[in-house]
């Protein structure tokens, strides 16, 4: 194994020296796989991901990662790591569009089993018709795994989440899965100025003994997990068993608040909160978001900008607050269901929330786009 | 200034590997930039396009330039043939942008594409990029060197020092990560050479003769 | 793991606990001879009367040379109702995943415990085996993984309430079969051993010490050259709908005793005299 120094999350994640970096947002993937102090990375091709999983490959062959190897599908890949964190390791993975499909079973069975997995989803379209292109509707499936959803802009972003996801998901009273979220292509595959912290310090390794479920190792009693099981027997022991440990991941979920406050710093970034006409957006949206609130600053519109970094736990207060006041919210997204719209809707006066513009199939969002529609907006407000 | 530039070409003529190069010598010179290649399934030959955003202001957009000020063709299919995304070839070219085209000889454009460039005032360069490529580096596989010479030689865009950085780096020791069927090219185009050295030269003499041939047109 | 109990803490520890420390088959190198003379780490299950099934897992679980070491994986079926009664760590994860859990498992305690043998050994029925997580079983064995899978054959879905499977015999009317089965019975002994286990068994409950050597060798040659298999035959006397008092019967009159060894592991399985 490389030899490397552990230091302490906070100095890592704030204060560590940042060496300027010129890379794909696959590479920035494994630069963090690289300074997570992962123990297994299990693989499987799916583009655009797949970049990402040769590299966290190359860096187990210079002894980064003790255990690395590519699985049968995704299914089985998500299963393994799943395998690995009951057994007391800190693992990795990452996909795709018809991959997280595939896999899909098994990420409220993490959540359930209370997993601090972190898995990257290069989010892609799913069939049919088959494409491969940016389109990141499978957010909206992921929502209500019971994971943490965090959505990155760039690859810098997408860099700073995944170490940001090992260490809030890890906390003991977490202890669930992190899903790190960028849009295939243009995070992925887009090249831009990354900093990174220096590869010879990397995060404490994960310590199962904080779990707040016993590691499967046969190393801690209770030896006897359960008496009756309590899944199969209709009785109401048996309900009330599964109705609050669902409460309980739900509460995990909530009780990661403080620790991404501590961590990211906030859930959300605004520009001009106090804008007429208010866009929220995640992900890349947002930075084509950003040119056009620019652009329409310039042609006189009093517009503004909210960016939703963290899906899961959805930013409820503050989105409440920062709506309550602006005429006009516009939401522009990558995907044809308009899921953020949808969440953005169901926490203030829906009425005043214009879903759209929406771009998928693959295809690019001109930031002029979202500048007529907040043009439009701005004639009828 | 502010560079949108579009890159179309057939798979496997180093669209990808263009913008790479121009976008790390962009950095290098203390600008800021974006790369992104745009390509469907990896097959060479295939149209396939790149992206280079390039400003001294920080850039935030992604995804392809839909409004380019700079559009570079590799090959005369993407105009002859329409291999390329955007129909016609020059879809969204702003006022009084650039056209940098890989031919010997001028490409008879119809009245109406004529017309329609004459509109927005575009500048055309055509540079026997290939032509150069076999010439002085003595392999196609240098084409989109010439291409960059030739963007330079035009625009300034980035330093020749910056630019010989970026390639050296390019096809330095360090792998590096584009696309893996652009690693699986890279291992050819390095076989061609003994050196990484040699390389790195050929490739920048293509560049300047490429720059120099626009700089006296 | 051997536990102990803090001493004072002995009176407030629940009895069953304290009988299973005190009592029970951890680092005992205990029997199915000596069953009957210790606290077994499975005592009752709430399956049907006359289950073969149920029966295996007490015979696997009496066979398991270090349960004080060993994780057992299941998969969704009759045996994942039983399971959660063990006193050894068991993971239920979805059905069909347990050979994937088991090898991210396996390796992860690889890493954990270099200098101990940890066995992680899953124990599914056909329709996980054999139907829905076919691929993670082969793959898994491909793979060289060190563990060992075993199959409760009952020929067919009983959990689920008697649908036919791939390891159904051909002509048999379950549910989902209305007409009969139209193919033979999926020959998993033949694809283990040419899918790269080292060690393939098929044995049924009727013959328990045959089962126990079989158990035993599958998990030492796991545990040192890669992946095993054991086939267990253990009929359903409810959706095949025999009486419970003739499961035996049925069981020793259709069970097919084979094995297979690579030379490596018949190597090792004469030097260690098992």
């Amino acid at each position: 194994m490389k030899e490397r120094k552990v230091v302490d999350p906070e100095y890592l994640l704030k204060e560590a020296p940042r060496e300027k970096k010129f890379l794909i947002g696959n590479e920035a993937v494994a630069e963090a796989v690289k300074r997570a102090n992962v123990d297994i990375g299990v693989s499987y091709p799916i583009t655009p991901q797949s970049e990402a999983m040769h590299l966290v490959g190359d860096i187990y062959a210079e002894g980064y990662l003790k255990d690395y190897y590519r699985a049968e599908h995704e299914l089985g890949a998500m299963a393994a790591v799943a395998g690995a964190a009951m057994g007391g390791a800190r693992t990795f993975t990452a996909t795709s569009g018809p991959g997280t499909l595939r896999a899909f079973e098994m990420f409220p069975c993490w959540a359930g089993a209370r997993l601090p997995i972190v898995c990257a989803f290069m989010c892609r379209g799913v069939n049919s018709p088959l494409t491969i292109q940016p389109d990141n509707i499978e957010i909206g499936w992921l929502m209500d795994t019971g994971m943490l959803i965090f959505h990155a802009e760039n690859p810098q972003e997408f860099f700073d989440m995944l170490l940001q996801a090992y260490v809030i998901a890890e906390q003991p009273d977490v202890h669930i899965p992190v899903g790190v979220c960028a849009d295939g292509f243009f995070v992925t595959h887009t090249r831009e100025i990354v900093e990174v912290t220096p590869e010879d310090e990397m995060l404490p390794p994960y310590d199962p003994s904080k779990s707040p479920c016993p590691t499967m190792d046969m190393e801690t009693p209770p030896i006897r997990q359960i008496r009756d099981p309590f899944v199969m027997k209709s009785n109401y022991i048996s309900y009330n068993a599964h109705a609050s440990w669902q409460q309980e991941v739900r509460a995990a979920a909530e009780r990661s608040r403080k620790h991404i406050a501590k961590y990211l710093g906030s859930s959300i970034e605004v520009t001009n909160p106090d804008a007429e006409i208010l866009l929220m957006a995640s992900g890349t949206a947002a930075a084509q978001a950003r040119v056009a609130v620019e652009r329409a600053q310039k042609d006189g519109i009093d517009a503004g900008l909210v960016k939703v970094k963290v899906i899961r736990p959805f930013p409820d207060k503050e989105i409440r607050e920062l709506t309550e006041n602006p005429k006009a919210i516009l939401v522009p997204e990558h995907n044809i269901v308009g899921w953020l719209a949808r969440e953005v809707m169901s926490r203030t006066d829906y009425t005043k929330v214009c879903g759209g513009p929406r771009v998928f199939g693959g295809m690019t969002m001109p930031p002029e786009v979202i500048l007529s529609e907040i043009k439009n907006l701005a004639r009828v407000i | 200034m502010r560079f949108d530039i579009r890159m179309s070409g057939l798979g496997g003529q180093g669209m990808v590997t263009a913008a790479n190069i121009l976008g790390s010598a962009a950095v290098k010179d203390g600008k800021h930039s974006i790369v992104i290649p745009f390509f469907g399934a990896e097959k060479r030959l295939a149209p396939t396009e790149s992206y280079v955003r390039i400003s001294s202001e920080e850039v935030y957009e992604k995804g392809e330039v839909t409004y380019p000020n700079v559009i570079m063709v590799f090959h005369e299919e993407v105009i002859t043939k329409g291999k390329c995304y955007t129909m016609p070839f020059y879809e969204g070219l702003q006022q009084d942008g650039l056209l940098i085209i890989n031919d010997s000889d001028e490409i008879s454009l119809s009245e109406r594409n004529t017309q329609s460039l004459k509109e927005r005032n575009a500048r055309i360069f055509y540079v026997p990029a290939s032509q150069i490529a076999l010439d002085v580096a003595g392999t196609e596989l240098a084409t989109n060197m010439a291409m960059l010479g030739a963007l330079v030689g035009a625009t300034d865009i980035v330093t020749f020092d910056s630019l010989e950085k970026a390639i050296a780096e390019r096809f330095g020791e360090r792998k590096f990560v584009a696309s893996a069927t652009t690693a699986a090219l890279d291992d050819v185009l390095k076989r061609k050479y003994a050196r990484a050295q040699e390389l790195v030269e050929k490739n920048m003499e293509a560049v300047r003769v490429a720059a120099k041939s626009i700089k006296d047109s | 793991m051997i536990p102990k109990i803090s001493p004072g803490f002995e009176d407030v520890l629940p009895v069953e606990y304290r009988e299973l420390v005190q009592d029970g088959s951890y680092g005992r190198n205990l029997r199915i001879k000596d069953l009957g003379t210790f606290k077994e780490s499975i005592e009752e299950h709430p399956l049907c009367a006359g289950c073969a099934l149920s029966l295996s897992i007490r015979l696997i679980v009496a066979s398991l040379p270090c349960p004080e070491d060993t994780i057992v994986v299941g998969t969704t079926g009759c045996n994942s109702i039983l399971m959660p009664q063990l006193a050894i760590h068991n993971i239920h994860s979805l059905f069909g995943n347990q050979n994937a859990v088991a090898s991210g498992l396996k390796r992860a305690l690889k890493i954990r415990y270099p200098d101990k043998h940890k066995d992680v050994v899953v124990v599914a029925g056909d329709g996980g085996t054999a139907d829905i997580g076919l691929s993670m079983t082969m793959h898994s064995w491909f793979r060289r993984e060190n563990i060992t899978t075993i199959m409760l054959d009952n020929e067919g879905y009983s959990n689920t309430g008697g649908q036919e499977s791939s390891m159904t015999r051909e002509g048999v009317v379950l549910y989902m079969a209305p007409l009969g089965k139209k193919y033979p019975k999926t020959r998993m002994f033949e694809i283990a051993r040419e899918s790269g286990c080292a060690y393939v068994a098929a044995v049924s409950p009727a013959s328990p010490r045959r089962l126990e050597k079989m158990v035993r060798r599958a998990i030492l040659v796991a545990r040192a050259i890669g992946p095993t298999y054991v086939q267990i035959y253990c009929p359903c006397a409810t959706n095949y709908k025999f009486s419970p008092s003739e499961t035996l019967k049925r069981t020793k009159d259709d069970e097919q005793i084979r094995e297979y060894m690579s030379s490596d592991a018949k190597e090792l399985i004469e030097r260690l005299g098992e």
